[in-house]
């Protein structure tokens, strides 16, 4: 079981399953998945902006419900730990590197919740959801983000 | 809408668990998706839309009701704005950067990788800021939403999809 899990499926096998999760979001509570919204509820409700958490916030605990469980059946992380976890971790090396990669990754944080709030959704939100639903929007939302995601990839890369 | 609670952090899960096995959690495959160094992202994410989409329509020409709502499955769409290019090149920086997109982040959390940490907190200051940019101040008082009342919270449009 451990052994299959650590290894990931072909992409015919894991796409049309993911892509069911889109579906079984409309056929059970006829919604359109989010994460960012998710996240969006959570903090609105510590602020106080928000009396409930919405089902998009049962939605983000159940991923990291889902998470605890793919771990705890495979026996490991599908991601590297520790200072490996990244480009940005192995390239900002020592005590002083380690906490600018910190500091970059809080950044990128700030620009992906913002952004993702700003165009009404994330790589879930507009990128799954939003283009299973043919919304023009999250289309181009969807291509931007993508061309922009790799335009910047290149220019990392070239750099570092 | 405890049911309805039970069957999103169930969708989650399963979302979760998806997402986790197929390493869409792992920074370097991002990066390689990105850098085109190979397809299988491109490939998984392309056909998770392309069944999304055809199943749905299915569902709503079949005029199939949701199971928990009873609402007949629908949508709506938007038509693109300005804050839809602006934002997603913003979210892209942010992506690149970290080769962590929202729902691997939150799997990442719970898979207990720690540098996933510092992103968690920039994406909720990222949020809030946008909220408190767009709303303004926190009131000082929400009144709680009664059962069975639907909406009552919701500070976004019902067609906003995030």
């Amino acid at each position: 079981m451990s052994h299959a899990l650590l290894h990931r499926p072909a992409w015919y096998v894991i796409g049309p399953l993911i892509g069911l999760v889109v579906v079984a979001a409309f056929a059970l509570i006829n919604e359109r998945v989010g994460v960012v919204g998710g996240i969006s509820d959570v903090v609105e409700r510590a602020t106080g902006r928000r009396p409930v958490l919405g089902w998009k916030a049962w939605f983000v605990f159940g991923i990291a419900g889902g998470a605890i469980v793919f771990r705890l059946l495979a026996g490991g992380a599908t991601a590297r730990t520790g200072h490996g976890f990244s480009w940005l971790t192995r390239e900002l090396t020592g005590g002083g590197g380690q906490v600018i990669a910190g500091g970059v990754l809080l950044g990128a944080g700030v620009l992906i919740g913002f952004g993702a709030k700003k165009a009404a959704g994330c790589t879930s939100g507009n990128g799954l959801g939003g283009c299973s639903a043919g919304s023009p929007a999250s289309l181009v939302a969807t291509g931007t983000f993508m061309a922009v995601a790799i335009a910047v990839s290149f220019l990392i890369r070239a750099v570092t | 809408m405890t049911r309805v609670r039970v069957a999103s952090a169930l969708l989650g899960a399963g979302f979760g668990f998806l997402l986790s096995w197929a390493h869409f959690v792992d920074p370097d495959q991002i990066r390689r998706m990105l850098l085109l160094q190979e397809p299988y992202m491109w490939e998984m994410f392309a056909t998770a839309v392309a069944v999304g989409f055809v199943a749905i329509r299915l569902m709503r020409r079949a005029r199939v009701r949701s199971l928990l709502t009873g609402e007949p499955i629908a949508w709506s769409v938007a038509r693109p704005e300005r804050r839809h290019v602006v934002g997603a090149t913003i979210f892209g920086i942010g992506w690149a950067v970290s080769d962590v997109c929202p729902g691997p982040l939150v799997a990442l959390v719970g898979q207990g990788i720690l540098w996933t940490l510092p992103l968690l907190v920039g994406v909720a200051l990222g949020v809030a800021l946008y909220v408190r940019r767009e709303e303004g101040p926190a009131p000082a008082r929400v009144p709680r939403e009664r059962p069975g009342v639907r909406g009552v919270a919701g500070p976004l449009p019902a067609s906003n999809p995030d």
